[in-house]
């Protein structure tokens, strides 16, 4: 199988405090930020490597993981991360991380996509920082491609995919046929989740995404890295969203305290208006 | 809180990048021979993967390890549990191949990036990473003395950790005087010895690690000289060892016994008893008699600089837990509302004497790493000019050689000192076993003891570093910080600061004049006297002079990005940490050269008598 995973870097959210807003408030101060992989970008190259290995043998690779991102040449630094837990190739996109919105990416995405010809797509279900959660649905409805969100488990069965979605209240299975574009929550890195169609089902991986060793880190940066130009793969680089103005999230208010659980009702309803 | 299987280990990864690249300027000798192999990225990539390694895989072991401990059954000792399957995830993974050379599969990084890792190993779970940590210690030993036979057998298996190490000096009459030792050694017609004798204190001595555990002990073949000169060092497997690297008969090394102890408690202790049955055999290393005390100190100086990180890591970790509690404890109003009732409680982080701990904390800590990490580029550039230009690289490994003790001594006095004041930090809390603090300082002690103790170190510095080529090394040392002191003189910032480092310069200076003094008018008894006291002095002006040095760097970047840049605080943090120290730390240098020149010696006049009436 060839699997696709577009990945975002993002600032560490450990560190949070470090993002500032630049003085006239136009944009976030990207300079000096400590940066890592989205959470749930990292679960989807971990999902792809499982997805094409046997679980037992790691080292050997059954497909090929092909990882992309979009940013400046400091991003390359997030793709050799990847490349070294096991990846094959890295693509960057150059860009600047204002240039770019949901719909842009996604339209160049389905540009790679064709370039590409993945059997796969994966992505996280949503970038920490801006939450919007919407680059993996947009460019399945750009393909036409079947697809499924938030999946917390997956399954090769022939040429589909079983794939658990995580939703309210459960988990609804889906038989997605490929090629796909599937999102990944949380959970798909727990150690039963993910099985190619080499890895015995009773195969537990360790829970979590799997470390670099250091000779692969070492190595990582002899795989190849290509380096596309944003024009290369969409025609129209207009941003649909536009940010008028960034400011910083407001200092929590001091909390107040309620003589009885009656005031505390009375507060809900009347000044929180939660109720 | 912490509970069993948490992490509680934190590194500042920007603290690390400032001191290698922005302060040693690590990335000028990265790219050319011999770390052709190795960039700046590649640096900041493993840095920050090792962090993620030891956070996941060994820092969840560290209060388990110490609350389990090590036990014997059935005659062998058993570490904590989780030790074995993190040291197979470690080699796995790779880490601890970071510093060896490509011949052995190793990445043939750079000492000063080894060491940082070192330091997220260490401070992560510093009794764990003992049995690895001797691995590669006696690695290296036998990389640099071995026959060509010994190294083909032993290097490969111990890089990859698949034996144990250990060194096997102490006895029970001969600790700090290792020349005491008796265990013996007899030849065999095939060129092998006879081991017999019993060795303490050794430190991963037996465990249920790996299959066999190289010993290197220190014996005496008969016949030798007495003393230090007639010391021969043994490669004792515990299981022998076949030449095709399968394994034979055990080897008769008998544990003896666990000691139990203070800290560290994860890491074994053990009494070892060699040749009981007459059946214990050895391999002089090299294939050579009476060179073991030599061979032994090329360990003992990887070691004590290992001691040194030992020191440092601790101290790091304790400090940044310190930190992130004083953030979110609240307790007492800002002292600027004392007047009313009402005012809010804020975290104790605002309080004065709070901050002053944390800044203490923080500049002995950043100060002792750039000590470190000096040393470790004096040793790198060694290895460059090596061959090319010899009377350089003598420089620098003379440089190693007067950092080597201050930085085994200095860092873990200190360490256990500023472990000490973590829990002053934490107040109670600090003092209950959930918040790991009691932990870090329970562990830290050992650090002054073990690798000659903390007097050892000093004696060394005085008597014999301090006197190394005719004196060039501290002349060197003396010059680079005075004209570093001389340059900065007004500095709009850092000019009070940098003038009190030349004081304490100049201090140093008078101090090694007083003690040359003394062995001429027949005083000798003075020198031991005040040696620890010394090392101390030197060791501060060093740390002040590299804080310093940092501080400049870091006022510089502060100008050409503005205060509104995301980095301001990280640089307006170091320039804190130096004037601190110059202000409040480098005074009492000059303070003890005063002690000094009066040569008081009261503690050598007492009657021994006079101590206790008991
Ligand atoms: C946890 C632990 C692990 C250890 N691991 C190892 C190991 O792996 N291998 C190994 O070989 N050893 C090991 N040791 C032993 C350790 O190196 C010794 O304890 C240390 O060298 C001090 O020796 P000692 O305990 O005999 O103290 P002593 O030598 O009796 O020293 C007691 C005091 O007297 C001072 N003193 C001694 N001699 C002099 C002198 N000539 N002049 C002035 N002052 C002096 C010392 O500085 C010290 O303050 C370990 C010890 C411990 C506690």
């Amino acid at each position: 199988m060839k699997v696709l995973v577009p990945l975002k870097r993002v600032a560490d959210p450990d560190n949070a405090n470090k993002v500032k807003v630049t003085a006239d408030g136009k944009k976030v101060e990207t300079t000096g930020l400590e940066w890592k992989p989205n959470p749930f970008d990292e679960y989807a190259v971990e999902t792809a490597l499982r997805l094409t290995e046997d679980g037992t043998k790691p080292k050997t690779r059954a497909g090929e993981v092909v990882v992309v991102t979009f940013g400046p040449k400091e991003c390359e630094i997030t793709l050799r991360a990847m490349l070294a837990t096991g990846a094959d190739r890295a693509i960057r996109v150059e860009a600047e991380d204002d240039q770019l919105d949901g719909w842009l990416v996604a339209r160049a995405l389905k540009k790679l996509v064709e370039q590409e010809k993945p059997d796969l797509v994966l992505l996280g279900k949503q970038a920490v920082d801006g939450d919007t959660n919407q680059v993996g649905q947009i460019l399945a409805e750009l393909l036409g491609w079947p697809m499924a969100t938030s999946a917390a488990m997956i399954k090769e069965d022939g040429e589909a995919l079983l794939v658990g979605r995580e939703v309210d209240g459960g988990v609804i299975n889906l038989k997605v046929r490929l090629p796909a574009v599937v999102t990944v929550d949380l959970r798909i890195v727990a150690p039963a989740s993910v099985y190619s169609k080499l890895t015995k089902a009773d195969f537990k991986y360790n829970e979590g995404v799997r470390f670099a060793p250091l000779p692969a880190i070492m190595q990582a940066k002899k795989k190849p890295m290509a380096v596309l130009k944003l024009a290369d793969l969409a025609t129209d680089t207009a941003l649909r969203i536009q940010y008028p103005r960034f400011e910083p999230p407001k200092g929590r208010a001091a909390g107040k305290k309620v003589k009885d659980v009656a005031e505390l009702v009375d507060k809900l309803k009347n000044e929180a208006k939660v109720l | 809180m912490a509970s069993l299987g948490q992490n509680l280990y934190k590194a500042d990864l920007r603290e690390f990048a400032f001191v290698l690249f922005e302060q040693f300027r690590l990335g000028e000798i990265l790219g050319a021979a011999p770390y052709e192999s190795w960039a700046e990225d590649d640096v900041r990539m493993v840095l920050s993967e090792c962090y993620k390694f030891v956070c996941e895989v060994i820092g969840p072991l560290n209060r388990s390890g110490d609350e389990e401990g090590c036990h014997m059954e059935g005659g062998r000792a058993i570490t904590p549990k989780g030790f074995k399957e993190a040291f197979d995830k470690l080699y796995e993974a790779g880490w601890k191949s970071l510093g060896v050379g490509h011949e052995y599969d190793g990445q043939g990084a750079p000492r000063a990036v080894t060491l940082v890792a070192e330091e997220m190993l260490s401070g992560a779970n510093p009794a764990f990473n003992m049995y690895p940590g001797l691995c590669v210690g006696v690695g290296e030993l036998l990389e640099t003395f071995g026959t060509p036979e010994q190294k083909e057998l032993y290097l490969p298996r111990l890089y990859k950790g698949q034996w144990g190490g250990t060194m096997c000096l102490t006895e029970p009459q001969a600790g700090s005087d290792v020349g005491a030792a008796r265990t013996k050694a007899t030849r065999n017609a095939d060129g092998s010895y006879n081991i017999e004798g019993t060795k303490i204190f050794i430190t991963g001595g037996d465990h249920d690690i790996t299959p066999t555990i190289i010993h290197l002990v220190l014996a005496r073949v008969e016949g030798a000289p007495a003393g230090t000169k007639g010391l021969s060092l043994f490669i004792v497997p515990s299981v022998r060892v076949n030449a095709d690297g399968s394994l034979g008969e055990p080897n008769d090394v008998v544990l003896g016994g666990l000691e139990h102890k203070m800290g560290i408690k994860g890491s074994t202790t053990c009494v070892l008893n060699f040749g009981e049955n007459g059946g214990c055999k050895g391999y002089v290393v090299g294939g050579v008699e009476n060179a073991g005390m030599a061979q032994m100190f090329k360990m003992m100086n990887t070691a004590r600089i290992a001691v040194g990180i030992q020191g440092l890591a601790t101290a790091s970790a304790a400090y940044l837990n310190a930190l992130v509690y004083a953030r979110e404890r609240k307790q007492g109003p800002s002292i600027k509302k004392f007047k009313d009732p009402t005012a809010p409680k804020v975290p104790i982080l605002e309080h004065a004497d709070v901050r002053r701990m944390l800044l203490d904390m923080k500049a002995r800590v950043e100060g002792i790493r750039a000590l470190a990490v000096k040393l470790a580029m004096h040793q790198d550039l060694a290895q460059i000019h090596a061959g090319k230009d010899d009377a350089l690289a003598a420089e620098h490994n003379g440089q190693v050689e007067i950092l080597t003790p201050m930085l085994k001594a200095y860092a873990s006095d200190q360490g256990f000192r500023v472990c000490e004041n973590a829990i002053q930090t934490l107040g109670g809390a600090g003092y209950i076993s959930d918040y790991g603090m009691e932990q870090y300082c329970r562990d830290a002690k050992i650090f002054s003891i073990y690798e000659g103790t903390n007097h050892i170190q000093a004696m060394d510095l005085v008597s014999r570093k301090l006197a190394l080529r005719g004196g060039a090394d501290l002349k060197k040392f003396l010059g680079d910080v005075g004209t570093f002191a001389k340059r900065n003189a007004e500095h709009p910032v850092l000019g009070g600061a940098a003038q009190q480092l030349a004081l304490a310069q100049k201090a140093v200076g008078g101090a090694v004049a007083a003690m040359m003094g003394w062995t001429q008018e027949g005083k000798i008894e003075l020198v031991p006297l005040y040696a620890n006291r010394f090392l101390e002095m030197m060791a501060e002006t060093t740390v002040g002079w590299l804080l310093l040095e940092a501080a400049s760097i870091a006022h510089d970047r502060l100008g050409a990005l503005g205060r509104q840049h995301p980095d301001a605080a990280f640089y307006q943090g170091k320039i804190s940490s130096a004037v601190y120290f110059a202000l409040n730390v480098l005074p009492a240098v000059a303070g003890r050269a005063q002690i000094m020149s009066g040569g008081d010696d009261a503690a050598l006049t007492i009657p021994d008598a006079g101590f206790a009436a008991i």
